[in-house]
């Protein structure tokens, strides 16, 4: 009896942490093939920034996988975001509303659609895919197709750009943003309620909790996570472009599903995303260190998804 | 000649035995109608002739041949089909693709495409010989219940079919539709195929059938000739003759306030028809009728599940104006589901987290769940409840169904009822848990909460109800004090509201 439960217990170690323990193995083989440009302090900064975006807009993707969803439109409401408060700021508003109003449009329309699934009961994959379609011809529409970079005003490229004691503000916000959310998914009712709903729904409306309503709010915290990614992308480049955020939605979602293989076996969990969303940026920044093509990167990143996923699922097999 | 032949058949569930030593036989060209309450194991017979179910023990005869049915193929293959309440059509699929679906389409010359020629050309010989009118052309969805009744009835004749399992096949049809259906039948069986009707409707089974096989408790208890049968002798067939010796509970006549109280309550679609209950304080009150009565579409309504089109509820004298069940939760108003893992548990959640999930502000402090106070309730109620669980911890999905039955129950203690409705609170538990069901529900009446539960098996709502409603088509038919009630007379209730004494409109 007692064999038996260390036994089922080294599985699920092994399965919680396998993706975590690839991780560092990712990173020992790095810093075996180069050393004195991957391993070093310098670099280790450098990737907290690279990934904070990545970091950011997976979680806002995680919330609504947790209440069995999906959310398609963040990469365009990330470039939405960036354009959205870039022309604001080129406009003469002040800063902090150039980034907030965006960030709250973005709310509204994470809302609108929850709305429609589950007013309508439309899949959210149809939704979603509709919604970055017309968010990406309105990014285009208020850019008239050009990139944003003329008279932004200093101020803007602050959060971007500026390190705090050798640290950069995006890798503080990111920090941030991750503390938050994991303490709202595990400490606050709303983050139970958001799991109960994925685990199972009708059983969550039985029990009282209003599923309409949470599914809602969880769809405008990403749809403005999404923006508050593409606004940080555009401060830390001082400019912004239409399609800017687009290429961060699958890598969002690999990061999620990479996510959903450690911690919390097979549910989406915040420190979850964000080892998953950690490794792809790794993985990103040690490939270019040993100057494997950018194309190549895309392959590897895939391949690890797919094998963490698998490997999940035999494990499961056998137990 | 004899078609089918069973004998001795045996089909086991864990300990439960589903039909016990069953043999009977079907006549080439005759309507068999099969009877018995829910549970009585019509299904599962149907099942094992369908190839759904292997048996564990008897044997059947097909023709005087000995066979074996490991498969649903197998069975159409020896010429059994199976027509199922709830019909099995590719919604998006046309007349002639739904015949088809399953078989072997006719190929063109090049042996690759299909024929729709072909297709089409046999799929109207066997309608226009079946003397069915309706438009193959038209796609399921849009097909009205009794073409789609009629649809799946052709398609059990695209192949040589000898025995074809009607299965409650009226319940969704008009009198003037089911007159089309009875038509079919006639036809089909002067061409030598026999049916198997399985039916709750009396007028129907006495209009229709040549011999009746009557089931109780997975036993045949007798085949009679229909002419020579009346409906009273049948309904003293079909009820459980054993009178268990009662253990009801003594109570105060229940002069207690009202804690419920429905007034015309109906649904848009009419699952729910101008109906009119109470539930007294300290009350325990039952709900039998036959599968389809409605009875679960009743308490979903009550709970706010479904929404009402009529009518008004009334809990402890407040009307509830819009049912929903945060509402009904704060009002002490608990629902315990039928289907537990579909609507009462969350299996890859904790016993803790699903038992405060109704409860959840209790535990909220500012902006935290507070754990520690979440963890002693939860600890307190599952060595009251006596759940057997590794900890609070653990994971429901990993526990018994009597277990999780149990963490059921504890999560609707949890806020505080003052009205439990109990859907099948008994299903698929063993006997223990079931004792302790029976013994908490009491408990809690006897504490002043009332009680309304909905059973398919009778034997139980006369064991600890206190009052009882007959359900029959979504209406009640009767309400009853269970005070020497038999169940021959519930029974009586629910079959003498046939189709023939309704009015449609």
């Amino acid at each position: 009896m007692v064999e038996t439960r260390s036994g089922i217990s080294y599985v699920r170690l092994i399965r919680a942490y396998g993706t975590v323990a690839a991780g560092l193995l990712i990173i020992l083989a790095f810093s075996a093939l180069s050393p004195e440009s991957f391993m070093t302090i310098d670099n280790a900064i450098n990737i907290s920034r690279q990934i904070s975006f990545l970091v950011i807009i997976a979680l806002g993707a995680t919330l609504v996988m947790a209440v069995g969803e999906f959310d398609l439109s963040v990469g365009a409401l990330a470039s939405f975001g960036g354009v959205f408060a870039a022309q604001m700021a080129v406009a003469g508003y002040p800063i902090w509303l150039a980034f907030l109003a965006p960030m709250a449009v973005a709310f509204v329309i994470g809302f609108i659609n929850g709305w429609i699934v589950t007013r309508f009961r439309v899949l959210s994959f149809i939704t979603t895919l509709a919604m970055g379609t017309i968010l990406g011809g309105l990014n285009f529409r208020l850019t008239g197709g050009a990139t944003v970079f003329e008279n932004i005003p200093d101020g803007f490229r602050y959060l971007g750009q500026t390190e705090w004691a050798g640290i950069p503000v995006l890798s503080f916000i990111m920090i941030l943003v991750a503390v938050l959310f994991w303490y709202v998914m595990s400490h606050m009712s709303f983050g139970r309620k958001l799991y109960a709903i994925g685990g199972n729904e009708s059983a969550s409306r039985v029990a009282g909790v209003r599923v309409a309503w949470n599914k809602n709010l969880a769809f405008a915290l990403c749809g403005m996570l999404a923006a508050l990614t593409g606004i940080l992308m555009a401060s830390r480049l001082g400019s912004a472009h239409p399609t800017g955020g687009d290429g961060l939605f699958l890598s969002a979602y690999a990061a999620a599903f990479l996510g959903m293989t450690s911690f919390k076996e097979g549910v989406p969990n915040i420190w979850g995303t964000f080892v998953g969303a950690a490794i792809i940026g790794i993985l990103a920044n040690g490939l270019t260190i040993l100057q494997v093509p950018t194309f190549m990167q895309d392959v590897i990143t895939g391949c690890i998804v797919i094998a963490a996923v698998l490997m999940q699922k035999l494990g499961r097999g056998n137990s | 000649m004899t078609l089918l032949k069973v004998a001795g058949l045996d089909k086991v569930f864990g300990q439960h035995y589903a039909l016990t030593d069953v043999g009977f036989e079907i006549e080439a060209g005759e309507v068999h109608a099969l009877v018995g309450e829910n549970g009585a194991g019509k299904s599962t017979f149907i099942k094992i002739m369908t190839g759904v179910y292997g048996l564990d023990a008897g044997t059947i005869e097909w023709k005087g041949r000995r066979v074996d049915i490991p498969d649903p193929g197998a069975s159409r293959k020896i010429g059994i089909n199976v027509v199922h309440q709830d019909r099995h059509l590719v919604p998006s699929f046309t007349g002639y693709e739904n015949l088809f679906v399953g078989l072997e389409y006719p190929t063109n010359k090049s042996c690759i495409g299909v024929s729709w020629k072909q297709m089409k050309r046999r799929a109207e010989q066997l309608r226009s010989d079946f003397g069915v009118e309706i438009d193959l052309t038209k796609t399921a969805d849009r097909m009205s219940p009794p073409e789609k009744t009629m649809l799946e009835i052709l398609r059990a004749m695209m192949l040589e079919c000898q025995l074809l399992i009607l299965d409650e096949p009226t319940a969704s049809l008009t009198d003037q539709e089911a007159e089309k259906l009875f038509a079919l039948i006639g036809r089909l069986t002067a061409q030598g195929t026999a049916i198997l009707y399985v039916s709750h409707r009396m007028d129907e089974i006495f209009r229709l059938s040549d011999r009746i096989t009557v089931f109780r408790n997975g036993r045949r208890v007798d085949t009679v000739l229909t002419a020579e049968t009346g409906k009273d002798q049948l309904i003293r067939l079909m009820s459980n003759a054993e009178v268990k010796k009662g253990h009801k509970r003594s109570r105060n006549r229940s002069s207690g306030e009202k804690v419920l109280e429905l007034s015309g309550l109906s649904t848009k679609d009419g699952k729910v028809k101008g109906t009119s209950l109470n539930v007294r304080k300290g009350e325990i009150v039952g709900i039998f009728g036959l599968a389809g009565a409605g009875r679960t579409e009743l308490l979903e309504t009550i709970y706010g599940l479904r929404e009402p089109a009529g009518g008004s509820i009334s809990v402890a004298g407040k009307t509830i104006s819009s049912p929903s069940p945060r509402n009904s939760l704060d009002n002490g108003v608990v629902l315990i589901p039928e289907e537990r893992k579909r609507d009462a548990l969350v299996l890859g959640m904790s016993i803790r987290e699903n038992m405060t999930l109704p409860v959840l502000k209790r535990f909220s402090g500012w902006l935290k769940l507070r754990s520690r106070k979440e963890r002693a309730t939860v600890g307190s109620w599952m060595q009251e409840m006596n759940v057997k669980a590794a900890g609070s911890e653990q994971a429901v999905g990993q526990l018994s169904g009597g277990n999780q039955q149990k963490v059921v129950f504890a999560k609707a203690l949890l806020s505080d009822p003052v009205l439990f409705l109990c859907d099948e609170p008994t299903q698929a538990v063993d006997v223990m848990t079931r004792e302790e069901i029976h013994r908490l529900l009491k408990a809690q009446a006897d504490k002043g909460c009332g009680v309304l539960f909905v059973s398919s098996d009778l034997q139980e709502v006369l064991d600890i109800a206190d009052r009882l409603y007959v359900l029959h088509d979504s209406r009640i038919v009767a309400e009853l004090d269970n005070d020497g009630v038999t169940s021959e007379q519930v029974l009586g209730y629910c079959y003498s509201h046939g189709k023939g004494s309704e009015h449609h409109g």
